[in-house]
């Protein structure tokens, strides 16, 4: 039958063992053209959305969340089948057994279950809170256990924060396409030869721990076959159509979300894949491009009914309830043919047929040599929605070959061969204020870092304070080591991945995501300690609580190579002194600058820093610079971004830009011509993510006082896209003050 | 090197000619348009720079306008009364490879003129009316001859973009539209025109230099009233420039 499936498809080393890249490579179709082939929604497509939107808009009047089911913890069979309109969809499966219906997932932690249910007024059901506080250890449980008291205390005054402690890491991609290519019953028996093969003989830790994993990835297995046939579908052997293929994919990714609440569940790199069954299919005369489309936009409305339930601190880091099914579009094969097919276009169509929206979270990966028809139609469904983002496909194909995918926001990995342990992100600005302050908090006055003396004299000294925080750095660096291996030991354990751990090569590569926040702020504190006169004002502690600055200095996003080498070096001290320290299981040290929406709850947890950024006052997201100081244009701001090295911040580089539409010239043909160049140009000077928004600040505005009239409006914010009216007020606030380039 | 007196630069400019531009302000005009948006930039001032540096920060950004099919403007002020500068860096920017385009008002002798073009790939050529009677009303000048014969000369030698205000009871009159329509005609058939629609966004302007706003209480051309002018104009025959679509 696997044969018989593959029929039509040239052949390769694909069929002797799993390779979907090289699958890929022989079959697909690169497309050149124009979008004009795209078709309208269907009838079916249509039917299925309305009743979405009715269901999107009772949601939000019940206070963001529908449902939760409190008596059953989800996983991949837990619940029976559910549907929308089952007589119009084309692609089924929810999490739940209906839609917007959150379910329990409790290994990450039971209290932060009970806290989730608790804020929309729900009550987890005594059984579950008796198996998993008297049987069960869960992640959370385990990870404080094993907490030193200086991890503790660095998580608490929010030197490190938003770490996966308390929620599941997510970040990891399944290679979901492999349940359609191979069928589940193909993928069960590789795994229990790579048991054997791979993990047999005298047994060590590493061993065992992987003999265990395999075999709960093979229960998994199991499982998703059980899940699809409930709703009719026999996956053990490979789809062989359009519609099995993009079924057996969603079959694959709906598992993982049954059974992890993770922070990021991205999707991975299906759309070209999925385009080579879709070809195979209208080659033979077997559908329609409207039927085509009907596959494709009923997969994405499926992509944007995936919910989670989530407690009110991480919706404080994670503002606008985001899921991140990231969906990697594009990009160019080593070969110098293009990834775009006719697929590429379909799925960003998607945008067009249903409305912008935040999920899934499309990401085209960009290079000049990308075809213009295609660079073009992205550039326009920019401008119409600012639901896009572009990341530079030539500096992250050098890394990760051409068969990676983005994992939450700018995370790339090799689908199916890497892994990543999420860090979440360490708080260099108030790390310069502990070089400052002797290592003290400057908003308790405790000691936090190893107490050094303080800087001497009344004004600071650029090469003392810049000493003594290499010191503090280096000492981080340690700690945010040691903690990411508590975290991971413990969720590997706890919290495995299981269903998504299945769908990838027994022996992986993995990657140890570290993150900074506060960047242009550390960087410009930095620029006025060394370019004009800063004196601390310290209180009776010696904690300086505020800084007068004499003269002005030079800012981040300037494209001033006096500053822009100042965050280049940074950055680079700080992967390196990560990179001293062993990561667990092997992993490899990566550094991402983002902070999605977490600048403001940093930003919260800083003290007045030099630069003239106020206590409280909230951090730029990600690698931005300080809201308003970028005064040199657009173009200047870019290259000061473009001056990071990809080298140091393999786990991604964010910037998030916004303009008013008319800045990018007079007629929608001028802007699209305009925004393609400005995306060829950015990834000619090598910088690595930019989100574009392409709207007046008023209609911001407005969407705050009347949020009823813009139910779908969609804006990125840092590494992906929120629908606006979900943002509570301090969020959307920070989104309005950021620069919007009026004349670029 | 020849230093040049400017008011102001932009490094992306998406509204004055093709692509992304550098956009540079000389500072300086004689021509003292009643409407003009920028009067700050009107007296010399002391603020100067020089080639050299303009192209070394323009090549800073240069993938983004050779990629748009961009370039470098240089407008104003007035960039003709300071044409050994515009010239020399004009004649620099193309040996490196960047287009050259001219805003000018077009008052200026033959020679200045022709001591620019020479180095100028494209010119917008701001034509303050179309008729005497407009630019005695709207400039220091009286008649529209010297500027139409410059406009002429201009026009046969290099792209030519006539950028007009539409300024309600001023420029949008039917004698005007017929008189401009005689202009464009007699141009070599690749000169295009933009209509702009007068706006009043300069006002805070002359209120910051003290000085009294001559249009005052002259309302902005709306969408409309622009629309109508350009259908005019395209009846005749006339190009209109892609920004006009």
């Amino acid at each position: 039958m696997i044969q018989e499936n593959w029929q039509g498809f040239r052949p390769g080393k694909w069929q002797t063992k799993i390779d979907v890249r090289d699958f890929i490579q022989k079959n697909y179709t690169p497309y050149e053209g124009q979008a004009d082939f795209l078709a309208a929604a269907t009838a079916n497509t249509t039917a299925v959305w309305e009743e979405c939107k009715r269901l999107l808009a009772e949601e939000r009047q019940k206070g963001g969340v529908l449902d939760v089911d409190t008596e059953k913890v989800s996983t991949t069979i837990s619940h029976g089948p559910g549907y929308i309109d089952k007589a119009h969809e084309s692609i089924v499966g929810l999490q739940l057994d209906a839609p917007l219906k959150r379910g329990l997932i409790v290994n990450g932690g039971l209290r932060m279950a009970q806290q989730a249910a608790a804020e929309y007024g729900y009550k987890v059901s005594d059984e579950i809170t008796e198996i998993y506080s008297k049987h069960v250890k869960t992640h959370n449980e385990a990870v404080f256990e094993l907490y030193t008291p200086e991890m503790r205390k660095a998580r608490h005054l929010g030197l490190l924060t938003g770490l996966p402690d308390a929620y599941g890491r997510g970040r990891i991609i399944g290679d979901y396409r492999r349940v359609a290519l191979y069928g589940v019953d193909y993928l069960i028996e590789q795994k229990k030869q790579d048991k054997e093969e791979m993990f047999g003989g005298s047994m060590d830790q590493e061993k065992m721990r992987s003999r265990s994993e395999i075999s709960w990835q093979i229960k998994a297995l199991h499982d998703l076959k059980t899940m699809a046939a409930s709703y009719g579908f026999d996956i053990s052997q490979p789809a062989k159509n359009a519609r099995e293929a993009v079924q057996w994919v969603y079959f694959g990714y709906l598992a993982s979300v049954k059974e992890q609440n993770g922070a990021a569940m991205s999707i991975g790199r299906v759309s070209t894949f999925l385009d080579i069954y879709i070809e195979r299919d209208l080659a033979a005369g077997k559908i329609t491009e409207a039927e085509a489309q009907e596959l494709m936009d009923q997969l994405v409305i499926k992509l944007r009914m995936v919910r989670m339930l989530r407690t009110p601190e991480y919706n404080e880091l994670f503002a606008g309830d985001p899921i991140w099914v990231t969906e990697s579009v594009g990009g160019m094969g080593e070969d110098g043919r293009t990834l775009v097919t006719k697929n590429s276009f379909r799925i960003l169509h998607t945008l067009e047929n249903l409305g912008p929206s935040p999920e899934p979270n499309l990401t085209v990966l960009w290079s000049q040599r990308l075809p213009e028809g295609f660079k073009q139609y992205a550039a326009e469904i920019s401008i119409k929605t600012s639901a896009i983002q572009y990341e530079n496909d030539e500096v992250m194909r050098p890394a990760y070959g051409d068969d990676y995918g983005i994992t939450c926001c700018v995370s790339a990995m090799k689908l199916g061969k890497m892994m990543q342990f999420f860090g979440a992100r360490a708080n260099l600005a108030k790390s310069l204020l502990l070089a400052i302050n002797g290592g003290k908090d400057e908003k308790t006055g405790e000691q936090l870092a190893p107490e050094i003396p303080l800087p001497q004299g009344d004004v600071l000294d650029y090469t003392e304070v810049r000493k003594k925080y290499s010191q503090v750095l280096s000492w981080l660096a340690r700690l945010y080591v040691d903690t990411m291996n508590v975290i991971h030991y413990s969720h590997d354990l706890h919290a495995y991945e299981a269903g998504q751990m299945a769908l990838h090569d027994s022996k992986i590569e993995r990657l140890m995501a570290f993150g900074v926040a506060g960047l242009s702020c550390a960087v410009d504190s930095l620029s006025a300690i060394k370019f004009a006169k800063v004196k601390p004002l310290r209180n009776e502690q010696g904690v300086a609580v505020d800084f007068a600055v004499e003269g002005d200095f030079p800012k981040f996003g300037n494209n001033d190579p006096r500053v822009d080498e100042l965050a280049h070096e940074l950055t680079h001290e700080f992967i390196t002194e990560l990179r001293k320290h062993k990561a667990y299981r092997g992993a490899s040290h990566t550094l991402s600058i983002l902070t999605i929406t977490s600048n403001v709850m940093y930003g919260k947890k800083t003290g007045t820093t030099p630069d003239g950024r106020k206590i409280g006052e909230p951090l730029a997201p990600g690698a931005n610079p300080m809201h308003g100081r970028d005064k040199n244009g657009a173009l200047a701001a870019m290259k000061s971004i473009a001056h990071l090295d990809y080298a140091d911040c393999r786990d991604g580089i964010s910037y998030t830009f916004s303009m008013i539409p008319s800045a990018l010239g007079k007629t929608d043909e001028i802007r699209v011509q305009n925004l393609t160049a400005m995306l060829d140009g950015y990834s000619g000077y090598e910088a690595h993510h930019i989100n574009i928004n392409v709207l007046d600040r008023a209609v911001l505005e407005d969407a705050m006082e009347h949020p009823e009239n813009y139910p779908q409006l969609t804006i990125r914010v840092s590494g992906y896209a929120v629908n606006f009216i979900k943002l509570d007020r301090p969020h959307q606030l920070e989104v309005i003050q950021r620069t919007f380039y009026e004349a670029m | 090197m020849v230093q040049g007196y400017y008011h102001s630069k932009l490094t992306c400019g998406t509204v004055d000619g093709p692509g992304m531009r550098y956009v540079l302000f000389l500072a300086g005009c004689r021509l003292g348009c009643a409407f003009c948006h920028n009067p700050d930039t009107w007296a010399q001032g002391e603020q100067t720079i020089t080639a050299a540096e303009v192209l070394q920060e323009a090549e800073e950004y240069r993938l983004f306008y050779e990629n748009s099919g961009g370039g470098l403007t240089v407008t104003g002020g007035e960039p003709l009364l300071q044409p050994e500068f515009v010239a020399g860096l004009f004649a620099e920017a193309q040996a490196r490879g960047l287009d050259t385009a001219l805003d000018t008002c077009g008052l200026a002798s033959k020679e200045t003129i022709m001591q620019v073009l020479a180095h100028t790939d494209r010119v917008l050529f701001s034509l303050k009316g179309s008729t005497d009677a407009s630019y005695q009303a709207l400039t220091n000048i009286k008649s529209i001859r010297p500027i139409l014969q410059n406009l002429q000369l201009v026009a046969a030698r290099r792209p030519v973009t006539v950028r007009y205000v539409l300024i309600p009871g001023y420029t949008d009159g039917k004698d005007s539209l017929a008189a401009l329509i005689g202009i464009m005609k007699s141009l070599p058939p690749a000169a295009e025109i933009e209509v702009l629609p007068y706006h009043t966004m300069g006002i805070a302007k002359w209120e910051k230099l003290n000085w009294e706003y001559p249009l005052q209480g002259v309302p902005e051309a709306t969408k409309a009233q622009t629309e109508i002018f350009r259908q005019g104009l395209r009846q005749a025959g006339i190009r209109l420039a892609a920004t006009e679509s």
